[in-house]
């Protein structure tokens, strides 16, 4: 019998051991990340190098992987030294702080992951700002690519003064990309529209997001463009903050200029995807210039909720009813109307952020709107005051 | 009814079967049982990237069933039942890295996931267990052997929240979650969850008096709780769930 209750316990040993082998919990494993997350510089002239020391600081947004320092067009960057917050734990090469000639152009650093595993590369440049020199600023959106990391979905270029190619235009197709990766891109939101009124334009459908994008209480997603940027960190629950409105901008707009086609599609729906058979949805196409900055100097950017009520407005320039149009493009000109007045060292020292914004569905940014409504849009002109 | 019998039929031969089978009967112990199970649909070895077990929510895990034992030789037998069984669970774990897929009609999100992550899991199986069993007396039995189940109904569904998801990779878009309905990373894996599983039982039965007695046994997964072609989670799960409850031996 003794023989027998020995068999037991090793039987239960060998049991309780396997149990309790494979039920610990681990070391923690290190961190798979990589971003920079932080870009500043300290200069000992500040004045002399920057407009405003809200440009030395820059937070970057986990999709971007160029970070640009705006400085004065006369500054010397051939010994400047950014510096970075990282990932905990990562590694960047060169070194955050080393002196680099930026004179040539951007510098490449490449961050790797605590893990070693990852590694992303951001390229730093010193963007010595030109200025514009002609008092209009044409948007014809003939340079667009497939976002250079996913390929999933456009993204749209806007020419610099000097003529190189900016990052300036965003759009929500990334948002709808996280509920809809296996999109094409002609069925995202916004996509190229191959006949323009000249050339390529932009052309904007709202669309269904699917179930997804239903459980998540967002059942559609307006087409839109914009001038600032999208950061999708809390755009699940906090939407309207994923659209950062408006890149600092030197001169004062006078007029908005361009063309466009509209067609509104039925049933209209709202956040809860109940239909409202009484409205009918309507496009969207404004201007916003803001000042970029709070009482203390802080910088302020405006979102969704708040791009035209905010009392740090200073001009709209707004489309009245951007209605059916029956297949006809339907040229806008409208002028800024101004409700402060424009301070011009606050312009020419970046003080004031501009917008130019067009949505398929006015609420589109509440998430109503009707499936399938259509707006193109295409050679938009921004026409500024000529300095004398 | 169960296995042993089918095969008693098989293996009868066909002048005096009546008597054989009566014989053979005659020796057959019967059993019955009701259980409460606990457990997990867990990877075998924890993986790094769980952290911490926040929750552990015990579930309606009851488990009925009926046994015969065909004694072989004083202590030797052969067991062979039919079980109908629930093996659920609900954990809510913290987790660091951890790959998943968020999957809704033919749309989905993939990428790594750092945060709380809440998990649901449910599955009613038919299982049929063949076991050796040695007797020690009459109160002590030890059994030992395999199970097949067949999955009547399953789920298994959750979500993420809490955290932040880089899409894709960890070089990817960082998406904060919330803890709200609306802000979460919900997930429903239902559709892959393997329908025969089979495993290895070991088992403890102890007879008070005649007819009743308790009994412990612990069944081990060793088929994936999903299908193979279920890529979603880097692990491989399997349902590990441990039975107590109430024997009666009624033949």
């Amino acid at each position: 019998m003794k023989f027998y209750n020995y068999k037991i316990a090793v039987t239960v040993a060998l049991i309780v051991l396997t149990v309790i082998s494979t039920s610990c919990f681990k070391d923690e494993p290190l961190n798979s990340e990589c971003d920079i997350e932080k870009a500043w510089v300290h200069v000992s002239d500040l004045e002399a190098n920057f407009y405003s020391p809200n440009d030395t600081l820059i937070n970057v947004i986990s999709t971007d992987d160029k970070i640009v320092f705006t400085m004065r067009d006369d500054a010397d960057v051939t010994a400047f030294a950014p510096q970075f917050t990282i990932t905990p734990g990562a590694t960047i090469t060169p070194a955050s702080g080393s002196v680099h000639d930026f004179s040539n152009g951007p510098v490449t650093y490449t961050v790797t992951s605590q893990d070693g595993k990852w590694s992303r590369t951001y390229t730093v440049s010193c963007n010595r700002m030109a200025k514009y020199t002609t008092s209009v600023i044409d948007f014809d959106f003939e340079h667009y690519e497939l976002d250079p990391s996913t390929h999933k979905f456009y993204v749209w270029h806007n020419t610099l003064p000097d003529g190189s190619l900016g990052d300036d235009w965003a759009t929500g197709n990334y948002g709808f990309y996280i509920a809809n990766s296996n999109s094409a891109p002609n069925e995202y939101p916004t996509f190229v529209l191959e006949n323009g009124y000249d050339g390529h334009g932009v052309e904007f459908i709202t669309r269904d997001t699917g179930p997804m994008g239903k459980t998540m209480g967002k059942p559609i997603a307006a087409g839109n463009l914009f001038l600032g940027k999208f950061n999708i960190l809390s755009g699940l629950f906090q939407p309207l903050k994923a659209t950062e409105f408006g890149i600092p901008f030197t001169q004062k707009p006078v007029r908005l200029s361009g063309y466009y086609q509209y067609s509104p599609s039925a049933p209209f729906t709202d956040k809860d995807f109940v239909v409202h058979p009484e409205h009918i949805d309507a496009g969207d196409i404004y201007s916003v210039l803001y000042i970029n900055h709070d009482r203390t100097g802080s910088p302020l950017v405006l979102y969704g909720d708040n791009v035209l009520s905010s009392e740090n407005i200073v001009a709209v320039a707004r489309v009245n009813n951007v209605n059916e149009t029956n297949g006809q493009w339907v040229h806008f000109d409208i002028e800024f109307e101004y409700k402060k007045e424009i301070d011009p060292e606050l312009l020419a020292n970046r003080g004031y952020n501009l917008t130019i914004v067009f949505s398929s569905s006015i609420e589109g940014a509440n998430f109503e709107g009707a499936i399938g409504s259509m707006l193109k849009i295409d050679k938009v002109k921004l026409t500024c005051e000529t300095k004398e | 009814m169960t296995i042993a019998t089918i095969s008693a039929w098989a293996i009868m031969p066909n002048d005096g079967g009546c008597k054989n089978l009566q014989d053979f009967f005659r020796k057959v112990e019967g059993y019955g049982r009701i259980g409460y199970s606990i457990g997990g649909t867990a990877p075998m070895g924890m993986p790094a990237e769980i952290r911490k077990l926040n929750k552990f929510i015990l579930q309606p895990n009851v488990a009925f069933g009926a046994d015969l034992i065909k004694p072989a030789s004083e202590h030797w037998g052969v067991l062979a039942g039919i079980h109908f069984e629930n093996k659920a669970m609900h954990i809510d774990a913290t987790v660091k890295n951890y790959h998943m897929q968020v999957t809704q009609d033919g749309q989905s999100m993939e990428g790594v996931f750092s945060g709380k992550n809440d998990s649901h899991a449910v599955q009613w199986t038919f299982t049929i267990p063949i076991q050796a069993v040695y007797k020690f007396s009459d109160k002590w039995k030890l059994k030992f052997g395999p199970y097949f189940s067949y999955v009547t109904s399953c789920g298994f569904d959750g979500f993420a929240y809490d955290g932040y998801i880089r899409v894709n990779d960890p070089t990817g878009a960082k998406v904060l979650l919330g803890s709200e309905e609306n802000e979460r990373g919900n997930y429903d894996f239902k559709d892959d969850i393997r329908k025969v599983q089979w495993g290895m039982g070991v088992g403890v039965d102890y007879f008070f008096a005649r007819r009743f007695g308790i009994y412990a046994d612990l069944n081990w997964g060793l088929s994936g709780f999903f299908k193979s072609s279920f890529k979603t989670l880097d692990q491989t799960l399997y349902p590990i769930y441990g039975t107590i409850g109430i024997a009666y031996r009624f033949k």
